[in-house]
């Protein structure tokens, strides 16, 4: 299949798509419609991210919600895990985050929760696409169309005191730490700060915290993508620097040198944070470097491995009743405890707390975690060929143990090859990992070869 | 019945059984590709609860054009082509179902300054919608919302300067507001400018109105009417849901005919108007030659609907034209930019009883007495043509106009015989000066029965 450019994607993760000609706002509403239909009466939450084309799409999925006789309950510009929370605390039907998370800003996206405030499971997923496919939507009349609330000063507070009540907040209001923030313009803008300076009393230097201007670095936090925090960091003596992604689920970490930690890295350091407060086990996806495992053994804790997507992680913490989850590669961190969704606050809050408890710098916290190297590269997905490839790959490491899940991972003693098709491009997604540089690179440059073949 | 009805006057209907959220979204689209950008469009709504989900999706479907909008929140249609004229507006939503009950809703469109859309704008309205090929703006040129609540004021302030408010502060009035936008209008200016109005149906009701909300005697009759005398008021008004068109009652509790709006306020309004144009449809009563008459002014009739009175309005120049109306007790005044505003249309018959120093029974009984029979039929549609002309040739003595229908016209008397625009009915009216056309209103009718 020749390569495209998905400029409208609908399928079971909801509705994607560049607004203008792709995502309409006629089709925000059909898809609020049917969710309204699919959730039932009642409350539904909606909040989004910076975007532009927020409101616009606000007001069609709105639109869509009343024309099922769902009440919206619109709580304005919020980071996607506070929405999750709100919707859950809140026992509404369901909530609608408007946001494309790290997508560029001309995407939006409607994300969508149940009840409980989670992501919907694949079943859920399927059944909602066919009643929007169906178009047999429950048309409210008159007397049966409410009204949309607003609830503007809630959702913070009660996102801020679910993570809270899991670290020593007054060792780490104590330590008033100098800290540094990048919120790329997004629905971080305004409540990190707040979270920083008012509940954790840190002194803070912020930017990129204008939820009215677009967004000034490439939306996804990448080491390449934060030189502008590493600065500030650095001229403003910070001991942490921290990005969030448009939607605040996600998070990068730079320590007090500037340097922006590998988010594999971040996320040991949260599951080591994490294990020394909370019982249970550890769920991460394939592609997450083995130095979780390595943590987790350390407090005696065992990891499980999932597919990768939030979803899968997500549905594996509840099935183990595991302390904690998250996937490397994209800063993800899950707590539980706090709700089970990614959310860049519990993140920061862990990093905060280990600081305080240790009274070591982020940098020597990093320092101490076993050294791993890892590669990452792409390569062109062909659907006939996959089977043959894989098995290829396994053939070419004997003595390694297997993983066929997600794509194939093969283990070995010296490091591991994860290969796997992307969910949302025609492409082949291939991580490698080993204890030495040298390691890392020829299980790469191994199956590169090979996929190039 | 039906329940969804998308004409050149915009999209009408039964919410939930024929007007969905997607007819809203298309439309808005459509109306956004329709107008210019570069000012703000204007948004107002009645307070019908599905209002709230209508809004929605109009400011979606506006925003998503590129079109910045301001919400005026709950605004009657007057106030919000009121508002298109002062803010330099590129244009305005109406929401609201006027004079059809609650479960209903419609969308209104205004143009620049306020005015109607005319047929041709409407009908390149309707072609975009039924294409669906929208102009949405590119992502960062999505426009944004704000809201402005001095509306209303601004309203009250351009009609102080038309009526003479404290001299009519003498005259008790009671107004039945049937739960509709004139309600928050009428509180206004009575606290402004210490009116006596006693208003009834106040409270603004998004599901169950107090009556069906026509400006009907009958309806006039019910609660308003029979108030009347036991608090000594001197004349009593009824509205719609959004205030476009009124029903008035005599001090003594009697409701007038709807006919008799528009000739009253003709009467008002000839002397202080250059203007020697009085525009009305086929159906109304001829009363308003009479008056016209006795003004030096004359009567252009034209096809029932609004969008006839529009186009008519847009062929003569604005200082040629005295009022324009219907028998339905909707009447456009020049002070007030040619719209519908049934308020204004009040004040003009509270402003005549005070210049006369007469009460308003007084008033009407000067006037001749004019008997109206209205009545309709079933008729397939296919049928009309060998009705109209069976009634033609029967009725040969009188002078024919076929501009909508057949309406025959004899010296004292005439009648109307039309295909309704919103059901396959037929509608027949007759009128007489003086005693009712009994003997001619039924045999209009045998002759429409003997063809269904």
């Amino acid at each position: 299949m020749p390569r495209r450019e998905h400029l409208l994607k609908i399928g079971v993760s909801g509705i994607r798509g560049v607004v203008g000609e792709f995502l309409t706002p006629s089709l925000a509403c059909a898809f609020a419609q049917a969710f309204g239909a699919y959730v039932g009466p009642g409350r539904v939450v909606v909040g989004r991210d910076t975007r532009r084309s927020g409101p616009m799409l606000q007001h069609a999925v709105c639109c869509g919600l009343l024309a099922a006789g769902c009440e919206p309950v619109d709580v304005g510009v919020l980071p996607t895990p506070t929405i999750q929370i709100y919707t859950g605390h809140t026992r509404a039907r369901g909530g609608i985050a408007i946001t494309a998370s790290h997508n560029p800003p001309e995407y939006n996206a409607l994300k969508l929760f149940n009840g409980a405030g989670l992501f919907f499971n694949t079943y859920e997923r399927s059944e909602l696409l066919d009643l929007y496919h169906q178009s047999e939507f429950r048309q409210a009349v008159n007397a049966e169309i409410r009204r949309v609330r607003r609830d503007y000063e809630t959702p913070a507070g009660l996102h801020f005191e679910r993570v809270l009540r899991h670290i020593n907040t007054e060792a780490v209001r104590a330590r008033r730490f100098r800290v540094a923030l990048d919120a790329v313009n997004g629905a971080g803008s305004l409540l990190s700060r707040r979270f920083l300076e008012q509940e954790l009393q840190c002194r803070l230097h912020a930017i990129f915290v204008d939820p009215d201007l677009p967004f000034p670095r490439v939306a996804e936090p990448r080491p390449d993508t934060l030189g502008e925090l590493a600065a500030l960091v650095r001229s403003s003596g910070s001991e942490i620097g921290f990005a969030q992604d448009p939607d605040g689920d996600r998070l990068a970490v730079c320590d007090e040198t500037g340097r922006v930690l590998d988010n594999d890295d971040v996320l040991a350091l949260a599951v080591d944070a994490a294990l020394r407060r909370l019982p249970g086990d550890v769920v991460v996806n394939l592609t997450t470097s083995s130095v979780t495992d390595d943590v987790a053994r350390a407090h005696g804790r065992r990891v499980y491995r999932t597919p990768v997507g939030e979803a899968n992680v997500v549905e594996m913490i509840q099935a183990v009743g595991a302390a904690i989850g998250g996937e490397g590669s994209n800063g993800g961190i899950i707590l539980p405890a706090v709700h089970l969704c990614r959310d860049s606050y519990t993140g920061m809050a862990f990093l905060l707390d280990r600081m305080a408890e240790t009274g070591l710098r982020i940098s020597e916290l990093a320092a101490r975690l076993p050294r791993y190297f890892r590669r990452f590269g792409q390569a062109r997905y062909e659907h006939g060929r996959l089977g043959a490839l894989m098995q290829a790959l396994e053939d070419q490491f004997p003595e390694a143990e297997t993983d066929r899940s997600d794509g194939l991972k093969i283990t070995l003693a010296e490091g591991w090859v994860h290969v796997r098709s992307s969910n949302t491009e025609p492409l082949l997604r291939i991580a490698a990992e080993a204890r030495s540089e040298d390691g890392a690179e020829r299980l790469f440059a191994q199956t590169m070869r090979l996929l190039e073949s | 019945m039906k329940k969804l009805r998308i004409s050149a006057a915009g999209l009408r209907g039964v919410v939930g059984c024929g007007l969905t959220a997607a007819h809203v979204l298309d439309f808005a689209a459509a109306f956004g590709t329709l107008i210019e950008s570069g000012r703000p469009v204007l948004v107002g709504r009645d307070p019908r609860a599905s209002g709230a989900m209508l809004r929605e999706g109009v400011v979606a479907g506006l925003l998503a054009c590129g079109h910045d909008v301001t919400d005026l929140g709950i605004a009657s249609t007057p106030v919000i082509q009121h508002a298109i004229r002062r803010m330099e507006a590129a244009g305005g939503v109406s929401i609201g179902a006027s004079h059809n009950s609650a479960e209903w809703n419609a969308l209104k469109f205004f143009g620049p300054r306020g005015t109607y859309l005319s047929t041709a704008e409407s009908a390149e309205l309707l072609d975009i919608y039924h294409l669906r090929k929208f102009t949405f703006a590119p992502w960062d040129k999505v426009g944004t919302l704000r809201t402005e609540s001095g509306a209303v004021d601004a309203y009250v302030d351009d009609l102080a300067r038309v009526f003479d408010f404290p001299g009519l502060r003498g005259f008790r009035v009671v107004v039945d507001c049937c739960n509709g936008t004139s309600a928050l209008i009428l509180r206004r200016l009575a606290d402004r400018f210490g009116l006596d109005f006693i208003l009834i149906n106040e409270r603004m009701e998004g599901v169950s109105l107090a009556h069906e909300p026509a400006t009907t005697p009958r309806i006039a009759g019910l609660q308003l009417a029979p108030l009347i005398r036991p608090l000594n008021a001197d004349a009593g008004f009824l509205f719609d849901v959004d205030s476009d068109r009124l029903a008035i009652c005599t001090e003594e509790g009697t409701p007038l005919s709807e006919e008799m709006a528009l000739p009253m306020i003709a009467d008002y309004q000839l002397p202080k108007s250059e203007g020697r144009i009085v525009i009305t449809n086929l159906s109304t009563t001829a009363l308003v030659e009479e008056v016209a008459a006795r003004h030096g002014a004359r009567v252009v009739r034209v096809a029932v609907g609004r969008q006839a009175t529009i186009d008519a309005l847009a062929a003569y120049r604005p200082d040629q034209v005295a009022l324009a109306g219907e028998g339905t007790g909707a009447v456009m005044m020049p002070q007030f930019r040619f719209v519908y505003d049934g308020i204004a249309s009040m004040f003009a018959i509270l402003s005549m009883m005070r210049e006369r120093g007469q009460t308003l029974s007084r008033i009407v009984a000067a006037y001749p007495r004019y008997s109206i029979l209205k009545g309709e039929l079933p008729l397939a549609s296919q049928r009309m043509p060998a009705l109209l002309m069976e009634l033609q040739r029967r009725y040969r003595d009188g002078r024919a106009n076929v501009a909508d229908g057949l309406r025959v016209d004899w010296p004292d008397r005439w009648f109307h015989v039309r295909v309704s625009q919103t059901e396959p009915v037929v509608r027949v009216i007759c009128e007489q000066r003086g005693e009712p056309p009994v003997a001619l209103f039924e045999s209009l009718l045998d002759q429409v029965r003997s063809l269904a």
